[in-house]
């Protein structure tokens, strides 16, 4: 039996005194891909800054734990040293710093250990290359000047080089093309594997035509409301979430 | 000298940095005040100051009183106020210990390099620079001011550039002078018909830190660009008084001000865009925006434009903040510690500007004080 990698218990939070996400339960063992789905506010992005420690979002009930211990207090940058990554939905644009020195330095600062220039600039042009992303894009400062699609390929890299053993993706293929999902997705099963576990957070079912999900998820008004396998997002597709609100689950 | 001395002495605070136009006293921002500044007379500064002088067709000397040019010398007697004040601009004006004439008349690659390091023997810098650019000519020089050892350092200089028609002058200044200096730099230039000026100015250094630059667009379509970026941390001052001048038609100007302040330092920007009669189809921009990295700094920023002509397009904006709390998420997600994250957001509003420095070993130079000061945060 694979190893429980995150059990969120009850997990509620608020924003500005706004409750946001009212009890979620969800559990990831490694070498599982989770899909969350659900409509516009429903809480998605909520999780996802929730679970990466964004200061905005106040945990006020519940527990996150990864590896079976608590991480509610840790900040970002702990989360991330402990193998947590969130892919953004909006990556912030860094001028000054090159993607590659970035990524370099942020392995660094992940692991503990000093990275080295070759290695590290060799790995990370198989990375771009599997992901389609053009070798100069190293020497170029940090999500400046990209255009969207380019910068959700640059959290896949991001990811890719940082191997989490969670990764959580917000929205990664929102606002991209038939092509680009592809690639994310190729991405993506490239690098999952039976150590690691992804949850992808989407509202539309595009990238699951070629990611397969052990679960799929719905979350509605703070909520998760049905948990099932990768039909599930076929179901919806067809019915809309007003079936699910409709039959009592909330 | 006695004269200039007796004001400096007799007058309890000396009024520097005064804008174009005042406005409410009560906001204090229409001059800076030096209060209880005196000097006894100006010390010898007994160093060369030329770390690298380019070959090509190019006169570089140190500054000497049988130097001249004469229609430039002209031009800035004409010109009245240039400067922090009228008494210093006149001291070193007159009484300069140092300083460097620059005539370029082609186009130069490497740049002229020039070096003011006060040390416990040359407390004090009175550098008068002189740079003329000839026609169609293009030229770079970097100018460095950084303290060696602790001495409390006077720098009072002033710097004149003179681009003729189409010619190109490029001026870097580095001020690092340690936090018991006193540095006052006045800078002028003269833009001719499509010429062009571009100032970068990197400012880190000095207790407190009084800096000014006249811009004079004076023909059609000069050019000047200033990018301005600072450190003030301590209890240090930096105040900027910046002038674009718009005296021709289609001339084009742009100010772009990035800084950060840290412990209970304090900061002045005034930029001001000067429209005069005359100048129709121009052009000018300025952006002023500060990093308060803590709640004890205070920071001031007074974009003035002034318009004599309708149809001229003047762009202001200055705005100081925190740091962007989604910035600030973004890269401590990816594994750095909110010191760190706080430092490569600084370091991103720096380094487009750093990397204009064609100097790397200066470039490594403010990195590392950089990181030295911004380690603090």
């Amino acid at each position: 039996m694979s190893k429980k990698l995150l059990e969120i218990q009850n997990l509620k939070s608020s924003i500005e005194h706004t409750e946001i996400l009212k009890g979620i339960n969800l559990s990831i063992n490694q070498g599982e891909i989770h899909v969350i789905m659900g409509p516009n506010g429903a809480g998605k992005s909520t999780l996802a800054n929730v679970l990466m420690s964004h200061p905005k979002h106040e945990i006020t009930e519940g527990n996150i734990l990864f590896e079976g211990e608590s991480i509610n207090g840790f900040s970002a940058d702990e989360k991330a040293k402990i193998g947590v990554f969130l892919s953004f939905q909006y990556p912030e644009e860094v001028a000054g710093i090159t993607v590659e020195n970035f990524l370099r330095a942020a392995k660094s600062a992940v692991t503990g250990e000093p990275v080295k220039f070759l290695p590290f600039k060799k790995a990370l042009r198989e990375q771009m290359k599997l992901l389609k992303i053009d070798e100069t894009y190293g020497s170029r400062y940090l999500n400046v000047g990209f255009s969207g699609g380019e910068k959700k390929k640059n959290e896949i890299l991001q990811m890719a080089v940082l191997e989490p053993k969670l990764a959580v993706l917000d929205e990664t293929d929102s606002g991209l093309d038939v092509d680009a999902i592809k690639v994310v997705a190729e991405g993506v099963n490239t690098l999952a594997n039976e150590n690691n576990a992804i949850l992808i957070i989407t509202h539309h079912k595009k990238l699951l035509d070629y990611i397969k999900p052990n679960y799929v998820h719905v979350l509605l008004d703070g909520k998760i409301v049905k948990t099932s396998d990768g039909s599930l997002a076929d179901e919806i597709e067809s019915k809309g979430y007003e079936w699910l609100s409709n039959q009592g689950g909330v | 000298m006695k004269d200039i001395l007796a004001e400096i002495n007799e007058a309890p605070t000396i009024q520097t940095n005064r804008l174009p136009v005042i406005t409410w006293r009560w906001l204090k921002v229409n001059e800076f005040q030096l209060d209880d500044f005196t000097m006894e007379k100006v010390l010898p500064y007994n160093k060369g100051c030329f770390t690298a002088v380019p070959s090509g067709n190019i006169d570089v000397k140190a500054m000497a009183e049988n130097i001249h040019y004469l229609e430039a010398e002209n031009y800035f007697k004409n010109k009245g106020n240039i400067g922090v004040s009228d008494t210093f601009v006149k001291m070193v004006d007159t009484f300069y210990n140092t300083g460097a004439f620059i005539h370029v008349k082609d186009k130069i690659q490497d740049p002229v390099i020039i070096s003011y390091k006060p040390d416990e023997s040359n407390p004090m810098i009175m550098d008068k620079n002189f740079i003329v650019a000839e026609e169609n000519s293009e030229v770079t020089v970097i100018i460095d001011y950084t303290s060696i050892d602790n001495t409390s350092a006077l720098h009072n200089g002033l710097t004149k550039i003179y681009a003729k028609d189409g010619a190109t002058i490029n001026l870097i200044k580095l001020q690092d002078l340690n936090d018991t200096s006193i540095n006052l730099d006045s800078n002028i230039a003269y833009i001719g018909e499509n010429a062009k000026a571009n100032y970068v100015s990197i400012e880190v250094g000095s207790d407190k830190s009084v800096v000014s630059y006249i811009s004079n667009l004076e023909e059609e379509a000069s050019e000047s660009n200033l990018d301005s970026i600072y450190l003030v941390n301590g209890s240090r001052t930096l105040d900027m008084n910046y002038i674009m001048s718009h005296i021709g038609k289609k001339t084009l100007s742009r100010i772009n001000a990035y800084g950060a302040l840290m412990g209970k330092a304090k900061k002045t920007f005034k930029g001001t865009l000067d429209f005069k009669k005359g100048s129709t189809l121009s052009k000018a921009s300025e952006e002023e925006y500060t990093i308060l990295l803590d709640k004890t700094v205070k920071s001031q920023a007074i974009p003035l434009l002034l318009c004599q002509e309708d149809d001229v397009e003047g762009l202001h904006a200055a705005s100081a903040g925190k740091i962007d709390e989604d910035q600030l998420f973004y890269i401590m997600s990816r594994g750095f510690s909110e010191k760190e994250a706080k430092k490569l957001i600084v370091e991103s509003y720096f380094t487009p500007i750093i990397d204009k420095i064609p100097l790397s070993s200066m470039r490594e130079e403010i990195q590392n004080i950089m990181n030295q000061r911004l380690m603090d945060v």
